[in-house]
């Protein structure tokens, strides 16, 4: 299939390199031509604008930061809509608002053209292994054309619903997360001030029903002090941003997660926005 | 090996139980009559009170609610200590405090009894099935003479450390079991809300950094509406307000927990007490006004 892919950063280099593997044409574009150049040489072609790259493609693929980053790269100047030949599909597996996601897929909706909102979970290591899990938010139809590149990327795709539910699910993967990062440092701080082993503890506890995939890993990383990225603290909190302004906009309450979010703001302050984010742990500690 | 087992409730009858299954005599004691004769039935000894258990076998056990509980039936008339015999080791597997578990093995010691505190993780079906996770603090070779016990009860042994120190891994168990049961059930109202599938949700989050056991078995219940304990929500309540209590001896900032507990308070408050700590989900939908089915 021709695939155009953007956004060449911890998740999205990896991802890209596997569908090239996988004997796809790839194509990139990137704000930054050099940050592609190991790419180009591996065999990638590089196009000019967004929309350029959309009009040789079937499918183009955006894994970038922000919802803003997603309305400029499909209908900013030069963006992928204006290269977009109808029966395309823009395939975003950012994180971003649903609302966001919504209202693009509305747009592109006019003109024929495809969308779904495919966020993953997994992080980095997810990413490099291609086991990734990804959330599908689109119609049926959509979602089995572009179901083998999403294969190749991870190993469990779940359709959740119409456009926006991919990013309601990663919202929802977010708070359970990051709320179950911060019950980890909350737990490790309590032993650590009884003066007991840490790694004893981390390790009963996996046994139990505490056991959880961000004890496992990060809570190996706050026993190591270990506080180096992993997913950078600050995606979780932009993260954050987004979904507690759907809970205000629903009228849903929230308290754990808008306790976790004052946590990661003081994360924030403290200056550990590129750490990893068991750096909550040091937030209790100041 | 010859054992007592002092309370045959939720939990303890089960771990009684395959106690018996592997082979150990076991006498039984326990404050409710009608609770002792499935033990009876099953071959264990009959006692007249903790200190006849006591008497009966060098190694006993208790499991029951909170620390005047254990403080009764180890310290108190007729308790473990007025009949322990010389090396008596007494294992208390009831979820209470850190500090009152040091408190009653110092105790115990001045008495001639060693104490391990060993609570466990895995609620009742962990129980019946002989696979709970064991959280062991006190002395390191009493520790190991009982593990044929403990193996027989529970699938992970863990020793922590010293007294106090399976207390205080089983107040981490908690915190993460209770912020973790009201981050899902968070996360399943935000889905309804939204109006989406949140069974889907749950199924895409298990293959993901977000996967947990609560997410995996209290979300399941939660998306089957079923609120039948397992383990009743007052109890976690307790077990928050323990966590918190430490806290505040400590002085611990434990925002997450603060909140769960609060939570639990409401739960508690509001009549969903005596329901499983699933409830939670119910407790969120008022809030937000949804119906729930």
């Amino acid at each position: 299939m021709k695939i155009g892919f953007i956004g060449l950063g911890v998740m999205g280099e990896p991802m890209v390199r596997h569908l090239h593997a996988a004997g796809h044409a790839v194509a990139i574009w990137a704000r930054r031509p050099e940050s592609a150049a190991a790419l180009v040489a591996e065999g990638m072609q590089l196009r000019a604008t967004p929309a350029e790259l959309a009009a040789r493609s079937e499918v183009v693929i955006t894994v970038v930061t922000a919802s803003a980053d997603v309305e400029a790269l499909a209908f900013g100047s030069g963006g992928l809509a204006e290269g977009f030949a109808p029966g395309s599909i823009h395939v975003d597996m950012s994180t971003i608002a649903p609302a966001t996601a919504r209202s693009l897929a509305a747009r592109y909706a006019e003109r024929g053209v495809g969308w779904v909102d495919a966020p993953v979970s997994g992080g980095g290591q997810g990413a490099r292994d291609a086991t990734l899990a990804i959330m599908a938010g689109t119609d049926e139809e959509t979602l089995d054309r572009v179901r083998p590149l999403l294969e190749v990327l991870g190993q469990r795709i779940v359709h959740i619903g119409p456009p926006g539910a991919g990013q309601v699910a990663k919202a929802c993967n977010q708070m359970i997360l990051v709320s179950i990062l911060q019950a980890c440092a909350e737990a490790m701080h309590l032993a650590a001030a009884h003066g007991v082993d840490l790694a004893a503890v981390r390790q009963a506890l996996l046994g139990g029903s505490a056991a959880s995939r961000v004890l496992e890993t990060m809570g190996a990383k706050m026993v190591a002090r270990d506080f180096s990225a992993g997913v950078a603290a600050r995606l979780h909190h932009k993260d954050f941003a987004i979904l507690m302004d759907e809970a205000a906009r629903l009228g849903v309450p929230l308290p754990v997660a808008g306790q976790a979010w004052q946590q990661l703001n003081a994360l924030m302050h403290a200056g550990w926005g590129n750490d990893d984010t068991s750096s909550l742990l040091r937030v209790l500690e100041r | 090996m010859d054992v007592g087992f002092i309370g045959l409730g939720l939990m303890g009858r089960p771990m009684a139980l395959n106690l018996i299954q592997a082979g150990h005599r076991v006498q039984v004691w326990s404050r409710r009559r009608a609770s002792v004769q499935p033990l009876l039935d099953a071959g264990a000894g009959d006692c007249a009170s903790a200190a006849e258990v006591a008497r009966r076998a060098p190694i006993t056990i208790s499991m029951v609610a909170d620390a005047p509980d254990v403080e009764q039936v180890t310290l108190g008339p007729d308790g473990v200590a007025e009949g322990a015999g010389k090396g008596h080791i007494h294992i208390d597997m009831s979820t209470i405090a850190p500090a009152a578990a040091q408190s009653i093995a110092a105790r115990l010691a001045v008495r001639g009894v060693i104490a391990l505190d060993a609570p466990v993780s895995g609620g009742e079906p962990g129980a019946i099935a002989g696979t709970l996770t064991i959280m062991v603090g006190g002395d390191e070779a009493a520790c190991a003479q009982v593990r044929p016990l403990f193996e027989a009860m529970g699938g992970s042994i863990t020793r922590i450390g010293e007294a106090g120190a399976g207390q205080v891994a089983k107040a981490c168990n908690q915190i993460l079991t209770g912020v973790g049961v009201a981050a899902v059930a968070e996360g399943l109202v935000f889905a309804h809300k939204s109006g989406v599938d949140g069974a889907a949700v749950r199924e895409a989050l298990l293959g993901g950094l977000a996967w947990s056991r609560v997410l995996e078995n209290h979300g399941r219940r939660m998306l089957a509406r079923n609120f039948t304990p397992g383990f009743k929500a007052w109890m976690h309540q307790k077990d928050m307000r323990i966590v918190l209590d430490e806290a505040h001896r400590l002085g611990l900032a434990l925002p997450a927990a603060a909140a769960t507990a609060q939570l639990f308070n409401a739960m508690a408050g509001s009549g969903l007490g005596e329901d499983d700590s699933v409830a939670m989900l119910k407790l969120l939908e008022r809030m937000s006004g949804c119906v729930g089915e």
